[in-house]
């Protein structure tokens, strides 16, 4: 689990080599949209070089690739099913597309959410084993529904908490869109805290200077740890499956709701 | 014969590779003095892992770590055809 997820090009050596310096928890090697389609193959060698010689251990490393009807797809996963990385990125995920790449990789798939069909089946994708999250991708999907894309996103209201809902149903991690007003600081904090409100566990970044925030939004609050840290305290002392403290009932889904947030917190300490 | 790979953005390198009589290497780099004979080094190895020979190898270098020279001359085999 990790709260910022930030996209670096896959054909960019500056970059790529200085992915630990920014503090994201994690990083998003891009090999789709950022990656011009001359120099894909250069990008796949780049990765695959840097992966093998420099890669950093303190956060994780995942793998936009192309999407499954590109023509480099299959040669691209091939390569990609060898890299030590943390899972794959899929594109305009559907439940085709993910079947499709499924049966040909080992690897934790995060498929991204960006067409009106994979909102639609999302549900199925989370039956999948290797689908350890999903990731939102509002600029697409309101781009594929003819609507415009607003900086309060009201217009992506339903799809964030439709996925935020499935992906807490299969226990699989949910990352919101990346907030693309790269200097509206304040703005991506309210956008990053109405995401963590819906259920969102991090969110992706596709600029270094967001991450100090997102990081801050999706860390959990000191205030929750210590009443979590009670909570496990009192559920450890009495027989009871339900509980009242500071004149709460508290019962099963809290106390496990407290340990997650006790986990993530020492987690996040620890970087 | 001739491919190429790679940019002249910092950090990367400009990589062109054409047919040659022999096995020549020309760099340029600001850090020539400094890191010349390393780069030259990656560049041998990398054509030897690959078993090239008879190649012009020019590299315009703007402060590419090894793993960037060893990725573009690798992309550079491939887009001429000397590799697959």
């Amino acid at each position: 689990m990790s709260r910022s997820y930030l996209f670096i090009p896959g054909n960019n050596p500056s970059m790529l080599q200085q992915m630990d310096v920014f503090e994201a928890d994690a990083i998003i090697i891009d090999l789709e949209d950022s990656v011009v389609e001359y120099d894909k193959d250069a990008a796949i060698d780049l990765v695959n070089n840097y992966l093998q010689q420099l890669k950093p251990t303190n956060l994780e490393i995942f793998v936009r690739i192309n999407d499954v009807d590109h023509p480099r797809f299959l040669a691209d996963l091939i390569a990609i099913n060898t890299w030590n990385i943390d899972g794959i990125i899929l594109p305009k995920a559907t439940l085709d597309s993910l079947k499709k790449i499924s049966s040909q990789t080992t690897k934790p798939i995060i498929p991204i959410i960006e067409t009106p069909l994979g909102v639609l089946d999302v549900k199925e994708m989370a039956c999948f084993p290797k689908v350890i999250g999903f990731l939102l991708g509002a600029e697409d999907l309101t781009k594929e529904l003819g609507i415009k894309r607003s900086q309060e996103g009201k217009e992506i209201f339903y799809a964030r908490s439709h996925i935020a809902i499935v992906a807490h149903a299969y226990n699989k991690r949910v990352i919101d869109t990346p907030y693309v007003y790269t200097k509206d600081l304040e703005g991506l904090k309210q956008d990053s805290q109405f995401a963590q409100n819906l259920g969102f566990t991090g969110k992706a970044v596709i600029h270094p200077n967001h991450v100090p925030i997102v990081n801050e939004v999706f860390m959990p609050q000191i205030e929750d740890v210590i009443l979590a840290k009670r909570i496990i305290e009192k559920a450890k002392e009495t027989n009871f499956g339900a509980f009242s403290l500071d004149g709460k009932m508290i019962d099963k889904p809290i106390i496990e709701r407290s340990k997650k947030i006790i986990a993530l917190y020492e987690k996040y300490q620890r970087k | 014969m001739k491919a190429i790979a790679g940019t002249y953005e910092s950090s990367d390198c400009f990589i062109k590779i054409s047919d040659n009589n022999k096995t020549e290497i020309i760099i340029e780099s600001n850090v020539f003095e400094q890191f010349g004979d390393a780069i030259r080094d990656v560049i041998t190895k990398t054509l030897q892992e690959y078993n090239i020979n008879n190649v012009l190898v020019e590299c315009f270098d703007k402060g590419a770590l090894d793993y960037t020279i060893k990725s573009r001359v690798t992309t550079a085999l491939k887009r001429g055809g000397y590799i697959e």
